[in-house]
């Protein structure tokens, strides 16, 4: 099972419509393999610094952080592809 | 309008950070007198501050202009200084984990040296020093 986290602050707009575009994603890849995590950064801190993010937003997959911004879906697609194989 | 001497009183910093403020553009005077004195309006007090206080907060010179930008301009909103203000801290935090580490292995080092009368040949803090560096070089040719 993928676990994907996404780490961002609340009431970013930005950030709301990109997210809900990837998570439609993972939801049509996964089909039960893959777990979605909004992670608000303000309230895990400690867990964001411990896998080395450095700026909002961000996407870790199995704890390990692989997105320093959020990507476009063709990318997010390729990486959870990588990983289901 | 005020003088640099007095700005920088105002505003509780030196004329020569006022100087050099202006010179990393991040500061102008509102205009200058015929002799070419600058002169400065209550608008540059403000500024100062800013910087002063952004300075506290551990914002570089770079990312203040950065904030000073997003203040000036129309498209930018509430988020975005957020947003450079969690970046921040994210890097603040970073630091001070790195700082733990250093830290903790400084009181490991402590730990080890028991008799403060030994010779310093053999002081077993240097040793401890120079063995991780051994190892360290060793580990980097096998890298």
């Amino acid at each position: 099972m993928l676990k994907v986290e996404v780490f961002s602050s609340p009431g970013c707009g930005k950030c709301t419509q990109a997210k809900s575009m990837l998570k439609a994603i993972v939801e049509e890849m996964g089909q039960g393999r893959i777990t979605w995590r909004d992670v608000n950064i303000l309230e895990e801190m400690d867990y964001a610094v411990e896998l080395g993010v450095m700026s909002s937003p961000a996407i870790a997959i199995d704890s390990k952080l692989v997105f320093s911004s959020l990507p476009s879906p063709d990318k997010l697609r390729a990486e959870l592809s990588k990983r289901l194989v | 309008m005020l003088t640099i001497g007095k700005l920088a009183l105002q505003a509780d910093v030196t004329t020569d950070a006022v100087r050099y403020y202006e010179k990393e553009g991040l500061l102008a005077p509102a205009r200058k007198t015929d002799a070419g004195y600058r002169l400065y309006d209550e608008d540059a007090v403000r500024r100062l501050r800013f910087i002063k206080q952004a300075q506290q907060c551990g914002f570089s010179l770079t990312e203040i202009r950065e904030l000073l930008t997003l203040k000036n301009s129309d498209e930018a909103c509430c988020k975005d200084v957020k947003s450079v203000a969690i970046a921040k801290k994210l890097q603040l935090e970073h630091k001070v984990r790195a700082l733990q580490v250093m830290s903790q292995a400084l009181s490991e080092l402590i730990t080890i040296c028991n008799n403060e009368t030994r010779p310093l040949d053999e002081c077993p803090i240097l040793a401890a020093l120079e063995t991780s560096m051994a190892k360290q070089l060793k580990g980097d040719r096998n890298a």
